[in-house]
């Protein structure tokens, strides 16, 4: 599996050097998607300083861990996003003849994938870090990765059962598409400011919360979280991560099952 | 030894029925009414290791719906399959290391880089040891001829090099049983003949199982003694492609290059098949005269310089299958 | 040598192509219901966002809460006929070299775009109707006078084809580079933000404004929402319905002229 793995990166990096240009101009959108994003929070906040208490800088570093545990993501696992495509194109069979687990097989598809973003992520969460005033101490440095970590799953997660979907209804263009500016909506401002029933959904149903707002109510040392849970809950993400990975996967198998069954 | 053993299988598919026009496209947004349709029924054959054998049928007669349930993409409504001992959709990782899958229409080739990086990715995934990898690429090269464009990009490959390369990665791990799906489509000559060579050597050198299935009756003449032909998802005819030929077959055309410019050639026995000048055509049921007869009569009437007998080929008592269905083949013929 | 004659026009062909996009779009429901099902969800959750922003800070001047969340729901119901790229299968025939067989029939190739786009773009906009029924349940949007309307109307279907313009235009580089995508989304983003979508320009600082007024992505939203919401009253109706025309009328020239150049690049070379 891991030979596996390192041809796939190996390929990444090769395609990657023959599109220079097509990589330079997918390195530019990341800044301007990224950019447009915290120039719009900023924006907001220079007409309205304060969101439940929360600055711009807070705003910032929130930001950050969410950019952070996405680049991660599309790093890791940009081909889970495609299944809907190659379902419709019939190229999914071809992953299901392979002697590997079909979703590991997705992931392992190479592509134009650069960690170009990540690399742009880190960056930025380096400097909103300093900015917000976050402390910086072993704990911090120690957690921070498990907590991307975490958000990287959650949002694996979550593109697991919109690709599951494409097994029913072949075309999911849309939903794929509401489900990412949803998780971009939900991790962009601090939960307090929704319904008790959003927040509930965030935290328990899709954990998008999980992903940036309670860590960061942890290392922001704000007073209270909202639901009145203890910021320290931030430090959980790694482990909602992994279950609600664990049910995304149990549904992709009964997924795959039904594709078998039935075709397309 | 049996490689692939199908017991009763069957496959039905539900699937939405459209309705015309505009209307019908919004009314289908709230409501929709299906049908089920018989892909395959009463499949029933099996293989012997080291076998070439032709899977033919028309468009839609239910081919590669078999296909996929051979290679474990689809379950089986009932009936069973096995392929070299394991049940595909049950244990479809293990049956993806048995099997070699080329479809003429969908390469499996990076087509942004060169071949010999998409041969190292496959290395990977079905974990060849490096000197079998170095071995059999060092032979499939020098079949087909692959050294000359390893190091180009699959994008800027003809498409018969890049068949050439999809054979290869398809062989790369030694599977056990290929499966050609209309392998030399859209090929020229040369090209469909190397592939064939190969295809040959193969099942020869390493006793590697293949299913053919094609639209190019060249491949099947070229390739198999045995072919299955399936029509409207059932197996129609299973045996030796020559006993067909022998028992469907049954005229011969006599070709009678004339000496002289003789007006009207009639013969006995045998109906006009269109005239070149001096070349004459004469078709005749081998049932009811002998070639030899004929021939004599022929003789006898006219003076001629050059005589000779053609075979139907495979394509045309195919096609008559196709068109007149089974039942119009001689009721002699055991399937 | 026999005489070279144009045929003449006939609407019925594009009918027909604007027809066809229509059912062609009306074959995905999933994608149509999980559209209006975001729509919702999206206003729902801008209201909570404008909510909590108000409930602590002190209503900017001229836009009080009512008035932003008219603007951001009439926003994203123009949204769901402005962000469709009604212009796509142009660069869909270009990659898989398709194009070449339009250029055999009888037709004019970018009226067959526009009708097959205006096709799309209907289908989308007959979306609007459920989704304003749903978007009265969730938040209250003002109704304007009848003569703001008028003015909203005739703003909007101009940023309509200045939006088609770009997207033309946008979709006509795959002549020359087939990799578009990244272009694409970086002018979506930028539109999205700098057209005023997400945030009325008006909250740009002061010194930005100018500049954002005058770029052609605020032709497409900012000018009719604020027009909608009386930010832009019945005085600078001509000079903003004007600076949409400008834009219009250029990218509209720019559309033509790259149609030229990418088509005789096709015809010359074969693609």
């Amino acid at each position: 599996m891991l030979a596996v793995y390192g041809q796939h990166w190996r390929i990444n990096v090769l395609t990657a050097l023959e599109y220079r240009e097509n990589f330079l101009l997918w390195a530019a959108f990341a800044v301007v998607y990224h950019g447009s994003a915290i120039a719009t929070l900023w924006v907001v906040l220079h007409t309205f300083p304060s969101m439940n208490g929360w600055d711009f800088r807070d705003m910032a570093f929130l930001y950050g861990l969410w950019m952070t545990a996405h680049a991660l993501h599309d790093t890791l696992f940009f081909g889970v996003g495609n299944v809907p495509e190659y379902v419709r194109d019939g190229e999914f069979d071809r992953l299901l003849i392979r002697p590997l687990d079909t979703l590991f097989a997705v992931i392992v598809i190479p592509g134009q994938i650069f960690p170009d973003e990540l690399i742009l992520a880190l960056v930025y969460l380096g400097i909103t870090t300093w900015y917000a005033g976050v402390r910086v101490d072993a704990a911090f440095v120690f957690c921070v990765p498990f907590v991307i970590l975490g958000g990287t799953l959650i949002e694996l997660a979550i593109n697991v059962i919109v690709a599951t979907i494409a097994f029913w209804f072949v075309r999911v263009d849309a939903l794929r598409w509401i489900v990412l500016q949803l998780e971009q909506e939900f991790t962009r401002y601090p939960i307090g400011i929704y319904t008790r029933g959003v927040r509930l959904f965030l935290t328990f149903v899709f954990p998008f919360a999980f992903m940036n707002y309670f860590p960061a109510t942890y290392f922001l040392h704000k007073p209270e979280s909202a639901l009145g849970l203890p910021p320290a809950v931030g430090l959980l993400s790694p482990v909602i991560g992994l279950t609600f990975l664990g049910v995304a996967y149990a549904f992709w198998r009964f997924g795959l099952d039904r594709y078998k069954g039935v075709g397309h | 030894m049996t490689i692939i053993e199908t017991v009763d299988l069957k496959k039905v598919f539900r699937s939405v029925v459209r309705r015309p026009g505009l209307s019908g496209a919004f009314a289908a947004l709230f409501s929709r009414e299906f049908e089920e349709k018989v892909a395959v029924e009463n499949v029933n054959f099996s293989l012997q290791e080291g076998e070439i054998v032709g899977y033919l049928g028309p468009n839609g007669a239910g081919k590669s719906t078999t296909i996929k349930m051979l290679t474990g993409i689809l379950v089986p409504t009932s009936g069973v399959v096995r392929v070299a001992g394991i049940v595909p959709s049950e244990h479809r990782q293990q049956n993806g290391q048995n099997i070699g899958v080329v479809f003429g229409q969908r390469s499996q080739l990076y087509w942004d880089l060169p071949l010999r990086e998409s041969f190292e990715l496959l290395r990977a995934i079905y974990d060849v040891p490096r000197d079998r990898f170095a071995q059999n690429l060092r032979h499939f090269s020098d079949i087909l001829d692959l050294d000359r464009f390893m190091g180009t990009p699959v994008r800027q490959l003809s498409l018969g090099e890049r068949m050439r390369g999809d054979f290869a990665a398809a062989m790369l791990h030694d599977p056990k049983i290929v499966f050609l799906d209309e392998p030399t489509i859209g090929l020229d000559v040369v090209a469909k003949e190397a592939i064939r060579e190969f295809i040959a050597t193969m099942n020869r050198e390493r006793g590697t199982t293949v299913v053919l299935t094609t639209h190019d009756l060249a491949d099947v003449e070229r390739l198999t003694r045995r072919i299955i032909l399936i029509d409207e998802g059932t197996v129609i005819y299973d045996g030796l492609l020559a006993r067909l030929r022998e028992e469907y077959g049954t005229h011969r055309i006599l070709v009678v290059t004339l000496a002289e410019n003789y007006p009207d050639v009639e013969v006995e026995g045998a109906q006009p098949n269109g005239r070149d000048g001096n070349i004459v055509r004469l078709r005749f049921n081998r049932h009811e005269v002998a070639a030899e007869t004929l021939i004599r009569r022929v003789l006898d009437a006219y003076r001629i310089t050059d005589i000779s007998i053609e075979e139907p080929d495979i394509d045309s008592i195919v096609r008559r299958i196709y068109t007149e269905g089974y039942n119009a083949l001689p009721a002699a013929l055991p399937i | 040598m026999a005489l070279a004659v144009r045929p003449p026009f006939r609407l019925e062909p594009y009918l027909e192509f604007g027809k066809k996009a229509i059912a062609r779009e009306a074959t995905y429901r999933f994608d149509v219901f999980t559209s209006i099902g975001s729509f919702a969800l999206r206003i729902y959750l801008l209201r909570m966002v404008w909510v909590a922003l108000y409930a602590r800070n002190a209503a900017p001047h001229g836009l009080p809460l009512h008035a932003i969340l008219t603007y951001s729901a009439v926003a994203l119901l123009m949204g769901l006929v402005l962000d469709v790229d009604q212009v796509s299968s142009l660069y869909t025939k270009l990659h898989d070299g398709s194009i070449v067989s339009d250029f055999m029939r009888p037709i004019s190739v970018p009226l067959y775009f526009f009708a097959d786009g205006t096709g799309e773009v209907l289908f989308h906009a007959s979306l609007i109707v459920p989704s304003l029924v749903l978007a009265l349940f969730i938040v209250h949007i003002d109704v304007p006078s009848g003569g703001t309307l008028a003015a909203f109307a005739l703003s909007f279907v101009l940023g309509y084809f200045v939006g088609f313009c770009i997207n033309f235009i946008l979709n006509c580089t795959a002549f020359w580079t087939l990799e578009i995508h990244a272009v694409q989304l970086i002018v979506t983003w930028l539109t999205d933000l700098l057209g005023g979508e997400l945030v009325p320009l008006v909250f740009f600082p002061v010194a930005l404004q100018h500049a954002l007024f005058a770029l052609p992505f605020a032709a497409m939203f900012s000018t009719p929402l604020l027009i909608y919401v009386g930010e832009i009253g019945p005085d600078r109706y001509a000079s903003a319905l004007g600076i949409q025309a400008i834009w219009l009328v250029v990218l509209a020239l720019a559309s033509v002229v790259i149609w030229r150049a990418g088509s005789r690049r096709i015809v010359v070379q074969g693609g």
